[in-house]
């Protein structure tokens, strides 16, 4: 009976079933994409619409000093935190996966209530802890440096303090990933591993590390991609200072498009981001792929 | 059946509700404005103030956040078409406005109806509302500046306070150093508050030395700090540091925490905008205060007396692809009319205003310390004509991106005057 078919009909229904997608993709994804690549060839204003300008966006965006500022911030942004932030989790994860019944889910309370915090609590919290007259993480900081530092203002602080409170604002999502990661190790590997006499460190590297590896990728993955689009914290923590040491491409679009009025530039700074972003987080992947394979 | 008789139910009641005030003739009035502190306070008890006297016209006002999301907003919503019909704009903002084209211009018709005439402002404030040809497009409501408030208990036996317990004596930079020493000798945590880690405070402090040694900051053809410009804006920017390595003035100080300092008695003066007034006003008048002060106008510490200043100004926003029917703009011009003619109780909140037959009236001449003060209108510095200039503007950025660390000893004054010249170029367009 199953393989009867009416294949018009058979179509018709996939077609129907698909479209609420396609429509939805066309209109908030698909549509603006289009409009930005256009755009980014015009001088348009924020809203309406511009010249064709051809390529002088672009070649205005590779002499700009401020967008090379930018991606070495970016880059440096990014060093700062999927690293870090992978390693952490992996390492709380474990430690929590030891844990068990409550006391497990009280753990994990603990560390993914960060994260349902919207990003302008977060700030607020760090940047009053941090405040340069009254912050009480002020006296820690000056019993290792000898000085309070205004860690927003300081260009040396500034970017490896925004990545503390990212880390510490997204570390519980990736935990979550990695408990879900170590969940699936079925036990009797571990059993038959220690039967054969397997150390502890022996555990981790033989079984555990390789069998959570595509966890481990998706985690860097997900990272990058997200930090690559940092933005909120630096517009709310030192607004790209000082003296643009904190300056990330994000912030760029945002000036140019809302302060400036400059809509086609934007979009020109926009689309390389996106670009950027798709090359670097495909060629991660496949390679992180390919380090798995060697396992 | 009955899901569609309640449909059009709900659409003709909808419609008629949407009639009913057309028929009773009254204005509802869209306003924005930005005005959140105490200077919020006072715009609320005109509007009130208004809307009681007017039972035809009644304004219907929102405060939204000031700066860069305020003109976004106001940007936006009236390129659509769902902007307000009146809102607050700074005429430091003007050239930017008239480059979005969200402005209208304020017609000769238009100021009949508002019973008022162009002669009736300060000149400077007028012409900050001009596009370069000269037509109107905002009408100043006030001009503030900067003043620089004092604590006198930290002046008392110096050659620094007259016999009626007034400033005196400041009349160069030396002798504003000399004071601030002064004030420290006796006491004062800071002798000078400002604020050093915020944009506004650091911009406006570094406008006002840079403009009373007669250099500018963007030229009319867009140059940035040019000819001998440079040169004022290091020896700005070197004096600003100097307070700084002296202890005169706070480091990293926000906006609230520059405030304190001076309202809790532990600085001797602060540089701030005459919108402060009201709040030491209100404190006085608690008795929370614990000291006497007054404002002056910032003394000549360089080669010119002058200040930076800005104007609130009144502009009426483009309604999308739609005309606004006249008889709102009519109605929007009865409110500014009225607004300008009842601006006394705006200079309540510290603001000088830019209506002549107020600002020469008896009423403002005895408020203190406004009059002291408002002489200042006369030779205010205001910001460049520049798309870059203006609140919330790339040179608002840069001072706190550029002035306000190289203040606080991160970057030479020399490197960053160069950082603010190569800045400033490249978003020139």
């Amino acid at each position: 009976m199953a393989m009867i078919r009416n294949k018009p009909r058979h179509r018709l229904i996939a077609f129907t079933l698909i479209i609420p997608f396609v429509a939805i993709f066309a209109l908030v994804f698909a549509y603006p994409v289009i409009e930005v690549v256009r755009m980014s060839f015009t001088d348009a204003p924020l809203i309406g619409g511009g010249n064709w300008v051809g390529l002088d966006n672009y070649k205005r965006l590779f002499s700009d000093n401020l967008f090379y500022t930018s991606m070495k911030n970016n880059g440096y942004f990014v060093l700062l935190t999927v690293l870090p932030t992978t390693i952490i989790a992996l390492v709380i994860s474990l430690a929590v996966n030891r844990l068990s019944g409550r006391m497990q889910a009280l753990a994990l309370v603990m560390f993914f209530t960060p994260y349902v915090l919207p990003v302008s609590v977060v700030t607020q919290i760090w940047a009053w802890m941090l405040d340069f007259q009254f912050g009480i993480l002020q006296p820690v900081i000056e019993a290792v440096t000898g000085k309070p530092v205004p860690v927003f203002k300081n260009p040396y602080w500034v970017m490896p303090s925004v990545a503390v409170v990212t880390i510490w604002w997204t570390n519980g999502f990736n935990v979550l990933l990695f408990i879900a990661g170590l969940r699936n190790i079925p036990e009797d590997l571990y059993e038959a591993a220690r039967l054969d006499g397997a150390t502890r460190r022996q555990l981790f590297f033989k079984v555990t590390w390789p069998l959570l590896w595509p966890v481990t990728a998706l985690v860097l993955t997900l990272q990058l991609i997200l930090q690559l689009k940092i933005f909120d914290q630096i517009y709310l923590l030192s607004d790209g200072g000082p003296f643009n040491s904190s300056y990330v491409l994000l912030l760029m679009v945002y000036r140019e498009a809302f302060q400036l009025n400059h809509g086609g530039y934007a979009a020109a700074i926009s689309l390389v981001l996106f670009l950027l972003i798709v090359v670097i987080s495909v060629l991660q992947f496949q390679l992180l792929r390919m380090g798995g394979r060697d396992k | 059946m009955k899901f569609r008789r309640f449909a059009q139910i709900s659409i003709l009641a909808a419609c008629a509700g949407l009639g009913a005030p057309a028929m009773a003739q009254q204005q509802t009035i869209t306003w924005w404005d930005f005005f959140a502190g105490g200077d919020g306070v006072r715009m609320k008890a005109l509007i009130k103030e208004f809307n009681d006297e007017h039972p035809d016209i009644q304004i219907n006002a929102t405060t939204l956040e000031w700066g860069v999301p305020f003109y976004t907003k106001v940007r936006t919503s009236a390129a659509v078409g769902r902007g307000p019909d009146l809102m607050t704009y700074h005429l430091s903002r003007m050239p930017l406005g008239l480059s979005e084209g969200i402005l209208t211009p304020i017609t000769q018709q238009d100021l009949d109806t508002a019973g008022l005439a162009q002669s009736d402002f300060f000149e400077s404030a007028l012409e900050a509302g001009k596009s370069p040809d000269g037509t109107l497009y905002a009408l100043p409501f006030d001009i503030h500046s900067i003043v620089l408030y004092y604590n006198k208990s930290y002046l008392e036996g110096s050659r620094f306070l007259d016999d009626q317990g007034a400033l005196t004596g400041i009349e160069s930079l030396a002798d504003f150093e000399e004071v601030m020493q002064t004030a420290a000798d006796n006491g004062a945590q800071v002798p000078l508050t400002y604020a050093t880690g915020d944009d506004g405070g650091a911009y406006r402090v570094f406008y006002t030395l840079l403009a009373q040694q007669g250099g500018t900051l963007i030229s009319d053809d867009g140059e940035i700090l040019p000819g001998d410009s440079t040169e004022k804006a290091i020896k700005a920017i070197e004096i600003m540091t100097r307070w700084h390595e002296e202890g005169w003035q706070p480091e990293q100080a926000l906006y609230e925490a520059s405030v304190a300092l001076f309202t809790s008695g532990k600085s001797a003066f602060q540089l701030n905008g005459v919108w402060e007034v009201p709040t030491m006003k209100d404190l006085e008048a608690d008795g929370n205060l614990g000291f006497e002060w007054s404002a002056v106008e910032v003394p000549k510490l360089m080669d010119t007396q002058t200040t930076w200043a800005d104007s609130h100004g009144w502009a009426i926003p483009v309604q999308g692809q739609t005309e606004m029917d006249p008889e709102k703009r009519a109605a929007v011009m009865t409110v500014i009319g009225w607004m300008e003619k009842h601006s006394i109780q705006w200079a309540e909140a510290g603001h000088i205003p830019a209506y002549k037959p107020v600002a020469e009236s008896d009423a403002f001449k005895q408020m203190q310390p406004n009059a002291t003060y408002s002489s200042l209108a006369d030779r205010a510095t205001y910001d460049p004509r520049s798309e870059l200039a203006g609140v919330a503007s790339p040179v608002y950025d840069a001072a706190l991106n550029i002035v306000s660390p190289a203040m606080h000893g991160y970057l030479s004054p020399e490197d960053a005057v160069e950082q603010i010249k190569m800045e400033l170029q490249s978003r020139m367009r």
